[in-house]
């Protein structure tokens, strides 16, 4: 079955860091663009739900159009944020925990600034190998 | 559905305001509608004085001392809804019409006016006419009961006279509303709505609807006692319509009434807002989207769909709901909302409801989620295909540049204003709130990196602004575009290099020297030292940047701030800087060395509080040092952001004489050159000097990849004008040809939707013109020490190429039909003024077929290109075959003049293919040559391997070639719009194409009939070139043979048969001719009589010598008018291994036979 997905780790100044399309679905440049629009109008949820919980995984906080948009946040406010169709809720987040884990490593990494763009080739490609595991 | 709903709309009396009579302009009609749209509550108590009770009062809690009317004054009316039988809010209950007089002098056509009008509101109880500035003439005129004069007079008795007919309009609507109810409490009413079905009704459902009316009826008069301004009425009502719709059944209704209920709840307690009441509203609203959505489900199957109400409930709560606390709740419920738009089935419901949703977004403080929606109304403002349309998608799309972050400063104020204009204008109701849309936080562009939405918004917007026609817009979301994909200037534009005295190409070695800005091997020496040599030129303004912290915990305000120079000769120019706290600041600071010599700036001098303090850039150290051990009171990390600033050395500064400065610029812009693969393009190059030293010397190269995509620079212009003064200008052009792009450039490019192909110039891909330019070298007096260094100037030819015509396939066509061509097709092709000038009629029906009799077709190969536009513009292709410089073909085509000759233009619309068809057979070579079948013939010469090999050789070169040399004749040429042009680059697939058959199209066929037409003994010029191919084998022959003077049936007509021998051999053959008729039919058949014959025809043996031409006549008699065709063949005795070759025989010992095409000559009778 062909699905959606879209990855996207936005830093705590609302920057996406990491952008990744997960998503078996054949790519449409117009939906790329939409798939981003439905992540940063997501932001504004995540912003006031982040506070109401004390669960890193805030499960599916926004939706539109049969997509759903799932959110973990980071101790540090970092936000990981998948768009989605409907899949299982156990799935995303342990994918959301394993990613968790690279991005400490990434945060780890003496080199990277905290905030910045993440360009290691190494992370997207384990990132996506997640993707494919769980999603 | 309607905008701007909310609980309490069910207590609004709608009132259609109209404009009535002559002309008013929309800023006066605005005007008197907002004189009447002020009075939207009038008090109960105010209706005193003009409300007579004539009968008992059906409502009885009639809060006279607190309770209001509340009216909704609709500018320009609206369409009557098929629901207003549902919800009485939904109905126009009173007209009001707006009459300028000046512009209407006719009283009487305004009251006929006025009365057109208001018929078309059947529901309306009420009407009034107001007449504004009435002349003196009008105000002597008899007065008419229905329209109403306001004097001319000053604004506040203007509008205390509004105010009293606003009152007595409430009045009458008031005892309507009463009226009614007493009607409808005695006798009855019936009510219907889209969703009861009309059609028959079985006995059963009559009886459901008997017993329904009931309760439907109380809810209306429910309706009526709300508008009435009596909600303690309304709830008895309501009470019992919902007791009754819930034994019937009724969902519907039921649902109406308890909104109904909700409504006068909220009304009754407007100003009280207790928890307790919103739980109760929240309760039974969610009751009632749950009935809307089972009367949504009941009704399924009809026509009319109640979805709106469901969705409008949901919009009502989520308005009453809107705050902060309660921010969970409503984004649930909007995002619900939300998903239901896609069962509404009009456009423009879908649109008011993301206008709505927008509205409450902003409204709580989601202004990502508000820009979201705002974006969905543009798109759906932008599939209607008008300007208007265009036009509020541009102002919603640019309310949305503040969450996007792609507005600038100044245009925030303007954008506000623009919004709270368009709000105005979609919702005449006082209700609009756009104050939560104020742009709180003016961010600058870059801060934000969700740079793609930018970039896709931003050319929303322009596309927008462009169907609206307004240029305004378009120009300044083009420029923030443009600014968005621009990158920064090369810090290299005035970058200063020494000048060798000892070496004429002084700027060789200059630059940079690796593909590194920075090398640790250069600098590595000099660091030790930590001194830098910074040059500063006298004249030119330089910048300091300097970082700015403010560590303490309020505002800080540096009324200015400059660079401390102690030496004297430089002009620093002071900023003021406001910081907020706890925060740092990067300021740059500016000045202009005024004299030569050294340069130090040991800080800045700061003003601030009226203190003036000089701050030293090295003490800045210790204060770091200080901070990080603790001794100093301040947060390092939390000030200083950045540690890159933290120590600098400050660098040694020389102030260097004035240099020359030039300024390029790229005609038509700095963006980036747009091209299609291929194109050719001049682009021009202005170079200003804007130093005060004139320019002596200069030297352009390139520099940077794709080097090769500059085809000439116009070195000689620029040359020209030096020495370039200052503020002289000089402009020479650079002509461009657009690489092709590689898979992968195609592939990122997403080309695959040409539509929107992005067309991103790919930075690093372009090259750069380096120019290195200096000033006079000193005075001559003066030795070569103190040569004035030159400098170095970048110019980026920012080239964007973007994907033009596709050569899909190119391939020989096999040639199984006959090709057909026209006589246009063939003018062009080869420009034969000579044939055109007589027997138009006769050439132009016969239509030259190249058909041979036997195989199909003459050999007459087409090469056929397919050519596809994935781009959005036409493209108009153009195949040339060049013939220049060689004579071969005018040999063998002696009609054939021209150099060159160009089939028509092709023109390839956007996402089409077409094919272009080439013909090749004007490539023959003028000899059958031995050299050519070299290697065919290798295995059989017995010469040494050696030699065997070096002549292989030497006949592969010839034929590449003479290969090479076919292909480049071909060029494929196109136009697009007024200025494009370029080439295609086929010549591989050509090559591909042509590699297998080359041999036939190269070489001539060994012999070449002919056959002349000779009128009385002398030959008329009449002839056609023919080379018949060998019997076996292909050859490609000449064009059509046609006899130009008209031949007569009954005359003897005498004909001569030439032959040309190709070859370097003498060939001896035997000749025969034949005629056929168009039936195919053999005419010199001896059994036939058509045609009759003397001389000659057949086994006629014949010896020609090398390269010459043998003639042999005839004459003919034709008896019966038609089409006939001649052709002529021959055995080739004693063929050589050439030949043999060239037939490409298969046995040594078979025959070759080569044979002409036909010449076709028409017969006309004689008559």
């Amino acid at each position: 079955m062909a699905s959606t997905a879209c990855f996207v780790i936005v830093s705590k100044n609302d920057i996406p860091i990491y952008e990744a399309e997960v998503g078996s679905a054949p790519k449409r440049e117009d939906q790329a663009y939409q798939h981003q629009f439905i992540l940063h109008a997501a932001l504004d949820v995540v912003q006031d739900l982040a506070w109401a919980t004390n669960t890193m995984f805030l499960k599916s906080v926004d939706r539109f159009d049969d997509l759903v948009v799932s959110v973990y946040v980071t101790a540090g406010h970092t936000r990981f944020m998948l768009l989605h169709d409907s899949r299982s809720e156990d799935g995303i987040k342990s994918f959301f925990q394993e990613v968790h884990e690279l991005y400490i490593k990434i945060f780890l990494n003496p080199l990277y600034l905290p905030g910045s763009r993440i360009t290691s080739s190494h992370f997207d490609t384990k990132v996506r190998a997640l993707a494919r595991k769980y999603l | 559905m309607e905008p701007g709903v909310s609980i309490e709309s069910g207590s609004a009396i709608r009132v259609a305001v109209l404009p009535v009579g002559g002309p008013i302009s929309p800023a006066r009609l605005r005007d008197y509608a907002a004189l009447v749209a002020r009075h939207a509550r009038v008090d109960l108590a105010s209706l005193r004085p003009y409300y007579s009770e004539h009968q008992k009062s059906p409502f009885a809690h009639q809060p006279w001392g607190g309770g209001c009317l509340r009216l909704k004054f609709v500018l320009g009316g609206c369409v009557p809804s098929p629901w207003e039988d549902f919800q009485s809010s939904r109905k126009v209950l009173a007209v009001v019409g707006i009459c300028h007089l000046p512009s209407s002098p006719d009283l009487g056509r305004v009251a006929a006016d006025f009365v057109d009008a208001a018929r078309s509101y059947p529901s309306a109880l009420a009407s009034r006419c107001f007449a504004f500035c009435p002349t003196d003439a009008q105000l002597v005129q008899k007065k008419r009961d229905n329209i109403i004069m306001f004097p001319p007079s000053d604004q506040q008795s203007l509008e205390l006279h509004m105010l009293t007919m606003i009152q007595d309009l409430s009045a009458s609507l008031l005892m309507e509303f009463e009226k009614w109810v007493l009607r409808a409490e005695s006798t009855g009413t019936i009510l219907k709505t889209p969703l009861d079905s009309q059609s028959s009704l079985g006995s059963e459902e009559v009886i459901k609807a008997k017993k329904r009316r009931l309760g439907r009826a109380q809810k209306i008069i429910g309706d009526y006692c709300l508008l009435a301004g009596s909600p303690a009425d309304a709830n008895a009502h309501y009470a019992t319509a919902i007791e009754l719709a819930r034994l019937t059944g009724d969902v519907f209704w039921h649902a109406g009434a308890l909104e109904g209920s909700v409504c006068a709840l909220v009304v009754d307690r407007m100003a009280e807002s207790d928890p307790v009441l919103e739980d109760e509203v929240k309760f039974r609203y969610y009751t009632i989207i749950q009935l809307y959505r089972r009367a949504t489900l009941q009704d399924n199957a009809q026509r009319v769909s109640p979805v709106s109400f469901e969705l409008e409930a949901a919009l009502k709560l989520a308005r009453y709901l809107c705050r902060r606390q309660c921010a969970k709740e409503v984004s649930d419920l909007l995002m619900g909302a939300a998903d239901g738009a896609k069962a509404l089935i009009d456009a423009s419901d879908r649109l008011i409801l993301y206008i709505e949703i927008a509205r409450l977004f902003g409204t709580l403080g989601y202004k990502r989620k508000a820009a979201f929606f705002s974006r969905q109304v543009a798109q759906l403002y932008l599939q209607q295909d008008n300007a208007y349309a265009a036009m509020n998608a541009m102002q919603v799309l640019t309310t949305t540049t503040t969450a996007y972050h792609v507005q600038s400063r100044k245009t925030s104020k303007m954008d506000h204003g623009l919004l709270k204009l368009y709000w105005l204008s979609l919702f005449d109701s006082g209700n609009t709130d756009p104050g939560k849309w104020h742009p709180q936080s003016v961010v600058s562009l870059f801060e934000s990196q969700w740079s793609t939405l930018q970039m896709v918004v931003l050319r929303e917007i322009l596309m927008s602004s462009i169907r609206a026609a307004d240029p305004l817009s378009s120009w300044s979301a083009a420029a923030r575009l443009l600014r968005l994909h621009s990158f920064p200037l090369h810090p290299s534009q005035r970058e200063i290099v020494k000048r060798n005295p000892n070496k004429k190409e002084w700027w060789t070695g200059g630059g940079p020297s690796g593909p590194f800005i920075y090398t640790p091997f250069t600098k590595g020496g000099t660091s030790g030292t930590s001194k830098q040599e910074v040059n500063w030129i006298v004249g030119e303004p330089v910048q300091v940047m300097v970082e700015l912290a403010n560590p303490c915990s309020f505002d800080l305000i540096v009324e200015s701030i400059y660079l401390s120079v102690h030496s004297g000769n430089f002009d620093a120019f002071p900023v003021s800087v406001n910081l907020p706290p706890n925060t740092s600041k990067l300021v740059l600071l500016s000045g202009i060395p005024t004299q030569v010599g050294q340069v130090s700036i040991p800080g800045c001098i700061v003003h601030c509080f009226g203190v003036i303090t000089e701050h030293l850039f090295k003490e800045v150290d210790c204060l770091l040092l200080g901070a990080a051990q603790g001794l100093v009171l301040s947060d390092p990390f939390r000030c200083c952001g950045s540690s890159k600033f933290k120590s600098v050395n400050f660098p040694s500064i020389s102030v260097v004489p004035p240099l020359p400065l030039l300024v390029a610029n790229v005609v038509g812009g700095d963006g980036s050159i747009l091209l299609y693969e291929g194109e050719i393009r001049d682009v021009l190059i202005t170079l200003t000097n804007a130093g005060t030293v004139p320019v002596e010397e200069a030297n352009v190269a390139l520099s940077g990849k794709n080097q090769d995509s500059v085809i000439s620079i116009a070195h000689s212009t620029w040359k020209s004008a030096l020495p370039i003064k200052p503020g002289g200008e000089v402009t020479f052009a650079v002509t461009l040809r657009a690489w092709h792009l590689s898979p992968t450039d195609l592939e990122a490019d997403g080309s695959r939707s040409p539509a929107n192909s992005r067309r991103i110039a790919r930075e690093g891909s372009n090259p750069f013109l380096d120019i290195h330019y200096a000033g006079p070298s000193g005075n001559s007096e003066s030795n070569d020490v103190s040569l004035p260094p030159g400098r170095r100037l970048v110019v980026p030819l920012n080239i964007c190429v973007v994907q033009g015509m596709r050569l899909v396939r190119a391939r020989l066509l096999s040639m199984e039909l006959p090709a057909r061509f026209t006589d246009a097709h063939l003018r062009s092709v080869s420009s034969k003024d000579n044939l055109s000038n007589g027997s138009d009629a006769i050439r132009n029906d016969i239509s030259l077929l190249k058909i041979d009799p036997y195989k199909g077709s003459w050999d007459l190969r087409l090469l056929e290109l397919e050519l596809f536009n994935p781009t959005d513009v036409v493209f108009d292709v153009d195949v040339s075959v060049h013939l220049d410089g060689t004579s071969v073909e005018q040999k063998i085509l002696p009609e054939d003049k021209t150099a060159s000759s160009a089939c028509h233009k092709t023109r390839i619309d956007r996402d089409y293919s077409a094919r272009v068809l080439i013909p090749l057979e004007h490539f023959k070579l003028p000899v059958l040559d031995t050299s050519f079948f070299v290697k065919e013939n290798g295995s059989d010469e017995p010469l040494g391997s050696r030699a065997a090999t070096l002549a292989e050789k030497n006949a592969k070169a010839e034929l590449n070639a003479s290969i090479n040399n076919l292909i480049s004749k071909i060029k494929v040429k196109w136009h697009s719009g007024r200025n494009s042009s370029g080439e295609l680059n086929i010549k591989d697939a050509i090559q591909t194409a042509l590699q297998a058959s080359i041999m036939d199209i190269l070489l001539p066929d060994p012999l070449t009939f002919s056959f002349r037409h000779a009128k009385d003994g002398t030959t008329a010029k009449t002839d056609s070139s023919k080379e018949p191919g060998d019997g076996s084998s292909r050859s490609a022959d000449e064009s059509v043979l046609r006899c130009k003077d008209p031949i007569f049936a009954n005359e003897m007509t005498h004909m001569e048969v030439q032959i040309r021998n190709n070859t370097k051999e003498t060939i001896q053959m035997n000749l025969s001719i034949s005629c056929k008729d168009v039936a195919g039919e053999n005419c010199f058949d001896e059994n036939s009589a058509t045609v009759l014959w003397a001389g000659v025809l057949s086994d006629i043996y014949l010896e020609v010598q090398p390269l010459q031409e043998v003639v042999h006549p005839f004459s003919i008699y034709f008896l019966v008018p038609g089409d006939y065709s001649l052709q002529a063949a021959s055995v080739i005795i004693d063929a050589t291994d050439v030949l043999r070759a060239r037939a490409k025989a298969e046995s040594p010992d078979e025959p070759i036979l080569c044979r002409g095409s036909p010449f076709h000559i028409h017969v006309v009778g004689t008559a």
